[in-house]
């Protein structure tokens, strides 16, 4: 086998947009991280009746999700001050479940409604090139990125723009409801004691990666740096995480490795922390086993009980809360916190947003299938 | 022989083992426990299982830190299981729970993942050239050490599935 290679070539974020429930835009983002009110209310979107629980975290109306992908990767490259031409040289990977047409196309017409279509259309408009969908779950977005910067370091493209949303839909919130996937009580509660389950939340975002040499010769200031990234497999369950973490554990230990950076280096972790039983206790076990007696003390929260669990989007909504903790000072709060929990013992960040500079922050996701993912920025660009 | 494996070959990969769905005696795939309504995740789960069934016991190991990746090429995803909970949310009908659990391809990947202990990345992608590159990228950096790639079509007759393992470097 090979040994991983290091990232050899910084890879730089020097683009960012976001929307969430919060409102569209890094400034609403932020607003609604600092505040730490949580976003849910009851859905008006669709019907809900019947459901066991009615509650999200939604933006007003109904957005369509590929004008609002269009708009967010625009914004994006417009921040990284792409010209046409370096758009047209630049990959763009999309995460989304699919386009929100294909369960309701007729069988004939469900090619023209495949993924990939989705995000060839996405890219045409966008003048962005080699469109890639993904589709893996609550790590689709940040697998995109992981990818992304692989690509980035092996000097296969000079930038890549990785998309990635998802907006709460009638389906899959019955999907949700049926597994009784959602917090019967209204609220996400990481880590914490009577922690119900989770909500989902709309969430869309896109993120312009770019190598140390391409942003320099463009003069471009870079946000903060991808410096590493990781991601393995639990192989124990289709939908229950490892008890002990450990695919998550190796992915956080990857993305270390891989950014030569040590456990007690890290100053914040956005964690996946979903708000349910198992994947929760699970996720601060890979903790202890990624960072040793670290764990304990590193400042951690899960901004999924402010935002809500944005399914395909997560990797990239949570990149853009984990910038604003690098960059705004402030670490935001893990709401609906009520009691400890003695499989979670975390550092959590409680009783609102707490000050601090972190040189480096990891952000991780989990989803079906076992799949478990971690990324390191740091603020040092 | 299959031409995914062709593909594979032609992108630099070092093919290990190849299998398809369906063979010459196949009519429905095997029954997977916890997976209902469609054939997407028992075509998944049988030419995987048939892929790795194929890999010489000569083969060297995956290695013991990265593992083999799980890689999913579905334009379509399981279209049969997602319009029928489109129609049951249209018509006021009960969404089953087991469909919650299927209702992302990542699921059957984590069955076969648990199934063949394969503890390297999983990611599904929409079309083969980029599971190609994700695979291409993924050993290349060490982070899997084998990946399986799986890609499924769809057409008018139903589901046609492939399956290559694959390592760095080298001629098949």
């Amino acid at each position: 086998m090979n040994v991983m290679t290091r990232a050899t070539a910084d890879v730089l974020i020097t683009g960012v947009a976001v929307l969430s429930a919060f409102g569209r835009g890094m400034g609403a983002l932020a607003a609604g991280l600092d505040a730490g009110a949580p976003a849910f209310a009851p859905v008006g979107r669709f019907d809900v009746t019947g459901r066991r629980v009615g509650v999200a975290a939604t933006l007003p109306g109904s957005p369509d999700l590929a004008t609002e992908l269009a708009a967010l990767v625009d914004e994006a490259c417009d921040e990284a001050k792409l010209s046409t031409a370096e758009r047209a040289a630049t990959p763009l990977f999309l995460a989304v479940h699919g386009d929100p047409r294909l369960a309701r196309s007729a069988p004939a017409d469900r090619p023209r409604h495949g993924g990939a279509a989705f995000v060839a259309a996405l890219a045409a408009g966008a003048g962005l090139g080699a469109p890639r969908a993904y589709t893996s779950a609550c790590v689709a977005a940040s697998t995109a990125i992981a990818d992304a910067a692989g690509i980035i370091t092996r000097g296969e493209a000079a930038r890549v723009v990785v998309a990635g949303g998802y907006l709460v839909d009638a389906d899959q919130f019955a999907l949700f409801d049926a597994g009784r996937a959602f917090a019967a009580d209204g609220a996400i509660r990481p880590f914490s004691a009577r922690r119900r389950g989770l909500l989902l939340g709309d969430g869309a975002g896109a993120v312009v990666l770019e190598s140390a040499a391409a942003a320099r010769d463009r003069t471009v200031a870079p946000l903060a740096t991808l410096a590493g990234w990781g991601r393995a497999g639990d192989a124990h369950h289709p939908c229950q995480p490892h008890p002990q973490g450990r695919g998550m554990a190796r992915a956080i230990t990857a993305a270390l490795r891989r950014g030569g950076v040590g456990p007690d280096e890290v100053g914040y972790v956005n964690a996946h922390g979903s708000g349910t039983a198992q994947s929760d206790a699970a996720e601060a076990e890979a903790l202890r086993t990624a960072l040793g007696g670290h764990a304990a003390a590193v400042p951690v929260s899960s901004t999924k009980a402010l935002h809500g669990q944005a399914l395909e989007a997560s990797g990239v909504l949570e990149l853009a809360v984990t910038l604003h903790a690098l960059r705004g000072g402030r670490l935001p709060v893990n709401a609906g916190y009520l009691a400890p929990d003695e499989q979670c013992p975390l550092n959590l960040v409680l009783d609102g947003a707490r000050p601090a500079t972190p040189a480096y922050a990891l952000t991780l996701n989990a989803a079906f299938g076992g799949a478990n993912t971690a990324l390191l920025l740091g603020a040092e660009a | 022989m299959n031409g995914l494996r062709g593909r594979a070959a032609e992108a630099g990969l070092r093919v290990l083992a190849a299998a398809g769905w369906p063979g010459p005696a196949d009519a429905e795939p095997p029954r997977l426990a916890g997976f209902v309504h469609s054939n997407f995740n028992p075509i998944v789960a049988a030419v995987a299982g048939r892929c790795l069934a194929e890999l010489p016991e000569s083969a060297p190991p995956d290695g013991d830190d990265a593992g083999t990746a799980l890689v999913l090429v579905s334009d379509l995803g399981d279209v049969e299981s997602a319009a029928h909970v489109a129609r049951a949310v249209d018509t006021g009908a009960r969404v089953g729970p087991l469909f919650f659990f299927q209702s992302v391809p990542n699921a059957v990947l984590g069955h076969v993942a648990a199934r063949h202990a394969l503890t390297g990345p999983v990611a599904c992608v929409c079309d083969a050239a980029s599971g190609l590159d994700v695979a291409r990228g993924l050993l290349a950096d060490g982070d899997a050490g084998r990946v399986l790639l799986i890609e499924l079509d769809h057409d008018e007759t139903g589901e046609t599935a492939a399956a290559v393992l694959v390592a760095d470097g080298g001629a098949s």
